[in-house]
């Protein structure tokens, strides 16, 4: 039974000068986690027609984030800061912004929503389990409209701390942010909402050694559970976005392979293109998938995390959100 | 708005408190009033002011991932008292779901440190990111079903509950092993600090109340579907009837002082569990003992029970505000009392605050009273706000 999610509208973290005055005048005090959210945020929620800056909390819209590690930067400024100096010196304005869920705070606060905010993380799976957990906050009636994302704020800190052994995407990490307005398609349809896609399935998974010979079997079976969601067999499939660093991309094949076979000669790898992009590289594969797909196709888009995080997602065209 | 959870059960609990290893202890602890809250000794905090906290000693001695090890020893309690054998369960639908709000932060600090001094980086340091405590919990428990870490400051811990028990709604997974774990550290401790959130003790609810002392914990819950816990012959706790969250949409750091957000949250909660407001029993309050926070949860509160609500309580006199762990810990002692019908004193609170007036606030001695239906409130930085309603099985 596929989910009868639609998106209604997307966007990718945008300049500053394009953000309304508000969602600007709020994103030039956050921290940068915080900023990503509220650019790729309000730009989703603008084109879904459901921008609004003013006025007491709509308790039926939401949020869901997903991030990889969340307000990092932030956190090392804040501890160089209180190592220096000692607690004196602790900053308050940064160790407020030390929350991963700022980020969801400052978007609930500019654009008025007072439905579910949610923060997660998954690794760099984030954002499609943010996906996925969207739609299933839609499907149980939480919300009418979720804004569904990812973003990770890269820089320094975060470079120098992978380095030192923390974290090896296999690629270099990137910095980016992108969003999805998710609503059920009655709704859409009944307030005359653009669809530029659907959300059918979504699943996610994990692997706790991907060494083990059993390697790729939860990310087969959030395949297998995302395609069944969507009541769509492997072999309608048009295309798959990849995800998996370069040392797992055997497994992610193999993975697929489990999973039902027959898989589509298109694919898409955003990632050889963009980088790591942590939390951003689920939603940012959904929109690749939404770009590259005629208004009937269906695609998989795939999460895959080192750290053994792994996400499926089936994704439809406008004309095949049934 | 809101989330029906009607299908999952909880068929187990583990615990860590600053009272010690399992349930029984914190239950024991809680019961009798007492409170684990002393000066912090686990780090250097004598430029820490105030300096005190709930910690836990003698637990992990010899493992920098605290916050992973805490919540192991918690999730082995509660897969033991589940009988539940991790290896019995479809992998594919075995889940973890873990609340944390700053997990690996010790570790975060002798790698800034080691990178600050070009000094080798500590051994642990994969274990810094917030996921990293779910991450090993999986690992150990083999789950290829859904793992996820939920961030949302004090609220992580409720909403944990929350998504595992939608995931076990949703027919994604059949056991979700739920909760939270925070451990202290300076960077926590000196940023309350400089917030002037804190007090040398915590108070929730009273009128001379000063600010939130915090304490570190983890508490693992095993969610079930009721399904699978029948087929196996599993004894059933509870089930989670129903699960809510919201935004304030107000301010970031100070809680809405009309307390719309919580009150969303419990009435979505309410709604999601089928369950009118005059049948709840027991709220485990968010009671944090800080100004705003308890005013805001009266004033929540009162919105969606009037003046003859629930019997209220709040763990944090006792434990301290335990973060990510905070909302688990709650749900355990929500738990607790539909198994024996006993609500814990509020440690700390000696004089109600008249500004909460309309909240019947469980003090002094514990309450005796059947308790079919309990709620337990979270709220946080950035104007979280999770809520889950319990009901005996």
């Amino acid at each position: 039974m596929s989910l009868g999610v639609v998106i209604t509208g997307a966007s990718t973290a945008t300049r500053p000068d394009g953000l309304p005055a508000p969602v600007r005048s709020r994103a030039a005090r956050a921290e940068r986690l915080a900023q990503l959210a509220l650019a790729a945020g309000a730009g989703a929620l603008a084109a879904a027609g459901l921008a609004c800056f003013d006025g007491p909390p709509r308790p039926d819209l939401g949020v869901v984030l997903g991030t990889a590690f969340g307000c990092f930067l932030t956190n090392a400024a804040y501890q160089r800061r209180l190592a220096l100096t000692g607690p004196a010196g602790a900053s308050p304005r940064l160790f407020a912004a030390t929350v991963s869920n700022a980020a969801a705070g400052e978007l609930a606060i500019a654009c008025r929503l007072g439905g579910p905010a949610i923060t997660l993380s998954a690794g760099a799976a984030s954002g499609l389990v943010a996906v996925g957990q969207a739609t299933e906050l839609l499907d149980a009636g939480a919300a009418t409209a979720i804004v569904a994302g990812g973003m990770d704020a890269v820089g320094e800190p975060l470079e120098a701390w992978a380095r030192d052994g923390g974290f090896d995407a296999g690629r270099p990490l990137a910095e980016a942010a992108a969003a999805v307005v998710l609503e059920p398609a009655a709704r859409a349809v009944g307030r005359g909402a653009p669809i530029v896609g659907a959300v059918r399935g979504a699943a996610s998974g994990f692997e706790p050694d991907w060494e083990a010979a059993e390697a790729g079997a939860g990310l087969a079976a959030a395949v297998r559970a995302a395609l069944a969601q969507a009541g769509v067999d492997a072999g309608e499939l048009a295309l798959v976005v990849s995800a998996a660093p370069p040392p797992l991309a055997r497994l992610e094949q193999h993975a697929l392979a489990a999973a039902g076979g027959g898989l589509p000669r298109r694919s898409l790898a955003p990632k050889v293109a963009c980088g790591e992009t942590l939390g951003a590289a689920g939603v940012l594969g959904v929109l690749a998938a939404l770009g590259a797909l005629a208004p009937r196709e269906c695609g998989l888009v795939l999460d895959v995390c080192p750290s053994g995080h792994v996400a499926a997602c089936v994704v439809a065209g406008p004309e095949a959100a049934a | 708005m809101s989330l029906r959870t009607s299908a999952a059960v909880i068929t187990g609990c583990g615990v860590v408190s600053p009272f010690g290893l399992g349930v029984a202890t914190l239950w024991e602890a809680l019961l009798a009033g007492r409170s684990a809250i002393a000066p912090i000794v686990g780090f250097p905090a004598g430029d820490l002011v105030p300096n005190a906290a709930a910690e836990i000693h003698g637990v992990v001695v010899d493992d920098p991932d605290r916050a992973g090890a805490l919540a192991l020893l918690a999730a082995r309690e509660a897969l033991a008292a589940a009988e539940l054998d991790p290896h019995a369960v479809d992998p594919a639908r075995f889940g973890v779901v873990l609340g944390t709000t700053c997990g690996g932060m010790r570790i975060f600090e002798a790698w800034d440190a080691a990178a600050a001094a070009g000094t080798p980086p500590p051994a642990d340091v994969a274990r810094v990111p917030y996921f990293a405590p779910a991450v090993r919990l999986a690992r150990a428990l083999g789950c290829r079903g859904p793992v996820a870490t939920t961030q949302l400051a004090c609220a992580s811990g409720t909403a944990a509950i929350a998504l595992a028990a939608g995931w076990v709604l949703s027919g994604r997974a059949d056991v979700v092993l739920a909760g939270g774990t925070d451990i202290l550290s300076r960077f926590l401790v000196a940023g309350f600090n400089c917030l002037r959130a804190t007090a040398e003790r915590a108070r929730p609810f009273d009128r001379d109340r000063r600010g939130l002392v915090l304490g570190e914990g983890a508490a693992l819950l095993v969610i079930e579907d009721a399904a699978h816990a029948a087929r196996r012959g599993a004894d059933v706790r509870a089930a989670v009837l129903g699960a809510g969250a919201a935004a304030d949409a107000v301010h970031m750091t100070a809680p809405d002082r009309e307390g719309g957000g919580a009150a969303r949250a419990i009435e979505a909660a309410l709604a999601a569990a089928a369950v009118i407001p005059a049948a709840v029993d027991f709220v485990s309050a968010h009671g944090t003992g800080t100004p705003y926070n308890d005013a805001m949860e009266a004033v929540a509160l009162g919105r969606v029970f009037g003046a003859a609500g629930p019997a209220v309580h709040s763990i944090k006199g006792a434990v301290g505000h335990t973060l990510g762990a905070a909302g688990a810990l709650e749900a355990v002692v929500c738990v607790q009392a539909l198994a024996t019908g006993l609500i814990p004193p509020t440690v700390g609170l000696v004089n109600p605050d008249p500004a909460c007036a309309v909240l019947d606030l469980v003090r002094g001695e514990p309450r005796r009273r059947r308790v079919d239906v309990a709620l337990s409130t979270s709220s946080g930085f950035a104007g979280a706000n999770a809520a889950i309603v319990l009901g005996a099985p």
